[in-house]
């Protein structure tokens, strides 16, 4: 058996990139045919076939660090590099969104009424379900930190609850805001102020529905005895991705609901 | 003799460390004493055995090592496919779903580009 004399991981050959690669492909095209044919057999494909990919292509990463050993400490760091550049371009994603609030709120125009939130519109209460998200998410925050803490110190049982606390709050949240949506007063289609409040809260929601997915993954990983004291770089990765969102979430709150009311 | 069993039956309903010194405590214990203690700790393994027998599910298997052994098995396998059977029934629906949907999206979007005739 041939051995390698460097720490570094030289992947088996993979068919997911390809895979991944077309359900990119289908899923954009199908949105096109969608807008203009009103099929949506082509983005559905897309959809299962993205689903697919990244559930083999994850499950294969978990195969070569937790059982195949290949996860040594410079491939972690390489690990660690990714996930802190792919929050960062997360980061400028936001960024975008936060840029089109402010350009339209801080000089509103006459067609608003020379007024934010423009006339017509009765912006949510910041005091009422916002400020319960806000309590939610800090307390994932500090529930997240006991998880990392536990696993640390090799206190299984405390990891695992406090870990399914995390994205109970997390799946709180969600419904929390999903009622909100509901219940809003004004829609998407309210001029720049429903699109800033809906594609800007929009997309966060669906990144706390992410992080929750993630951290139920490595609720998963944790109670099949897959961690470590020393290692377990998935929880981490997924604990950096939920602080980023927590992160998010205080930034919206302070801008969109309680400045932009 | 009944002391040091009582004592290791209690360490493995509680998965504690009993130390050496535990045994010597009750061991200089006068009798009296002793039998009062065993009949206390004996209540509280059975109520520890009630509690963790009916609401406790049974503790998970660490399969870690046998997935180690599979997957470190030098067998040429790819790690998608090192798994088994499951793994080349998931990969060929995965890659018949590529090949299809790439000639579905093709056709697509030809047929979307190419005028049609009105009648």
């Amino acid at each position: 058996m041939a051995h390698q004399a460097h720490a570094y991981h030289m992947v088996d050959p993979s068919p997911w990139p390809l895979t991944g690669a077309i359900a990119a492909l289908l899923m954009t095209s199908g949105l096109a045919i969608w807008f203009h044919f009103h099929s949506t057999t082509l983005m559905t494909l897309g959809l299962i076939l993205l689903l697919l990919t990244m559930y083999q292509w994850w499950r294969d990463i978990i195969r070569e660090g937790t059982f195949q050993g290949h996860h040594t400490p410079p491939v972690q760091k390489g690990l660690r590099y990714g996930m802190i550049l792919f929050i960062t371009s997360e980061v400028f994603f936001f960024l975008g969104f936060f840029w089109a609030f402010y350009h339209s709120s801080l000089a509103p125009t006459p067609e608003l009424g020379g007024c934010w939130p423009p006339t017509g519109i009765t912006p949510l209460d910041p005091f009422e379900v916002p400020l319960l998200n806000t309590a939610v998410l800090l307390a994932s925050g500090v529930t997240v930190t006991w998880a990392h803490h536990s696993i640390m110190e090799g206190e299984r049982k405390q990891a695992i609850q406090s870990l399914a606390l995390t994205i109970l709050l997390g799946f709180y949240f969600t419904a929390l805001q999903a009622m909100e949506y509901y219940e809003a007063p004004f829609t998407i289609a309210d001029g720049v102020y429903g699109s800033t409040f809906f594609v800007a809260t929009g997309f966060h929601g669906l990144h706390v529905i992410i992080g929750s997915t993630f951290l139920a993954v490595c609720l998963l990983r944790q109670i099949q005895y897959h961690f470590t004291s020393e290692h377990h770089f998935g929880f981490e990765a997924a604990a950096w991705y939920w602080h980023f969102v927590d992160v998010v979430w205080l930034f919206l709150y302070v801008s969109i609901y309680w400045w932009g009311s | 003799m009944r002391l040091s069993l009582l004592i290791v039956r209690q360490s493995r309903l509680k998965k504690k460390e009993v130390t050496f010194s535990t045994v010597l405590v009750l061991k200089r214990l006068p009798e009296g004493e002793v039998i009062t203690m065993f009949r206390h700790l004996r209540s509280l393994q059975q109520v520890s055995r009630r509690t963790l027998s009916s609401s406790a599910r049974r503790p998970l298997e660490n399969k870690v090592p046998h997935k180690q052994k599979l997957f470190q098995e030098d067998n040429g396998m790819p790690v998608h496919l090192k798994g088994g059977s499951t793994d080349a029934l998931l990969y060929r629906a995965t890659m018949a779903l590529t090949v299809f949907g790439s000639g579905y999206v093709l056709y697509t979007l030809i047929d979307a580009a190419l005028p049609k005739k009105k009648n």
